[in-house]
């Protein structure tokens, strides 16, 4: 079988929170890049935002996105943005106990010296028929560097991840069967 | 290597309410289930379900999306009743011959006994002229391990198949 999925790093979220999680030294020898997160905030709502940044590089005209998104108090919608960080939605400190996001993050050709591309699937769960989020991003990172390195936070510099939230990156390999 | 077949399930020609994975390894970090399925209930269409530990109580919340080809709507439930978390709608009896919808469903940490489970799936189906394109989650409320997994319908059609992955955070051994 084709070595196709490979893990790189995953971390774990200590008893003390994390306010940040960094993968450094992403290496470079595979094709896509997919990252895989289980997390819950600690700030007071149902929601919380974490951010994707990619090698350090904050400037805001580097990101944006456009989202099919369902709250479900209300219908679906869809927009985009400009500006903001990629992001996931995920559950807050006001959602159900013990409930964290199922998230994933696929970015294709991440050392190409294009601009990055990425699909982003995550849900915000809640014990209630509405307060819960699902939602589906097509993201853009504007730089032409390979990524080297990915940092997820809150998207206000408030809020941590709690104790057991889990970030593991894989290496995806494209290759002839 | 990180991702491991455990099992798969092919419907045979009389046909299946559902197909049941039992003694789930506890090895793996993640699951992930692959389907490709149609049903053979006449009416209307409904979605293929998704129950853990056997547990058909009324301990999920289930929140679901979707796009018909002309506009879409989102919904959600809890409470009592639902014993169960949505996947994907299924082409049934008057869909389109020989159409099979498809779909992917993830479950992560399904042995950390610090978390609900939160499952996430997306799939649908096209029927040329026809069709729904699908995204749910929804939580059971309930830490314990998964060791089980039950992915129904009213009635599964032949040629129906359900895979279910193992997903590691390391390199296994051997592998």
């Amino acid at each position: 079988m084709s070595v196709f999925l490979q893990p790189i790093y995953t971390q774990t979220v200590g008893s003390g929170g994390a306010s940040s999680i960094t993968f450094n030294n992403i290496p470079q020898t595979f094709t896509d890049l997919k990252i895989v997160v289980s997390t819950r905030m600690n700030n007071a709502s149902t929601l919380g935002y974490t951010t994707i940044r990619f090698n350090g590089d904050t400037a805001s005209t580097l990101y944006s996105y456009t989202y099919l998104d369902a709250n479900l108090g209300g219908g679906p919608s869809s927009s985009r943005s400009s500006g903001n960080p990629w992001f996931l939605n995920v559950p807050g400190a006001s959602s159900t106990t013990n409930t964290f996001s199922n998230s994933e993050v696929y970015i294709p050709n991440y050392t190409s010296s294009n601009y990055k591309q990425g699909i982003l699937d995550t849900t915000g769960e809640n014990n209630a028929t509405s307060g819960a989020w699902l939602t589906e991003y097509a993201s853009l990172y504007r730089s032409t560097s390979p990524i080297t390195s990915i940092t997820l936070n809150d998207l206000f510099n408030s809020a941590s991840f709690v104790q057991y939230s889990t970030f593991s990156l894989y290496g995806v390999l494209r290759q002839g069967v | 290597m990180s991702m491991y077949p455990i099992a798969t399930t092919t419907v045979g020609s009389g046909g299946s309410t559902g197909v049941t994975f039992s003694s789930i390894p506890q090895n793996f970090t993640h699951l992930q289930i692959r389907y490709s399925v149609r049903g053979t209930n006449s009416g209307t269409n409904d979605f293929t379900y998704v129950q853990l530990n056997g547990d058909g109580g009324n301990n999920y919340a289930r929140h679901h999306m979707q796009g018909d080809g002309s506009s879409a709507i989102s919904f959600g439930q809890t409470g009592s009743g639902i014993g169960a978390i949505w996947a994907a709608q299924v082409p049934f009896a008057s869909t389109t011959s020989n159409v099979f919808g498809s779909g992917i469903i993830d479950i992560l940490d399904y042995t950390n006994t610090n978390k609900n489970k939160t499952v996430r799936s997306i799939g649908g189906f096209d029927a040329n002229g026809s069709g729904y394109a699908n995204l749910s989650s929804g939580v059971w409320m309930n830490t314990s391990a998964i060791t089980s997994i039950l992915v129904s319908y009213p009635n599964y059609a032949q040629y129906t198949t359900v895979s279910l992955y193992g997903i590691t955070t390391s390199s296994v051994t051997g592998a």
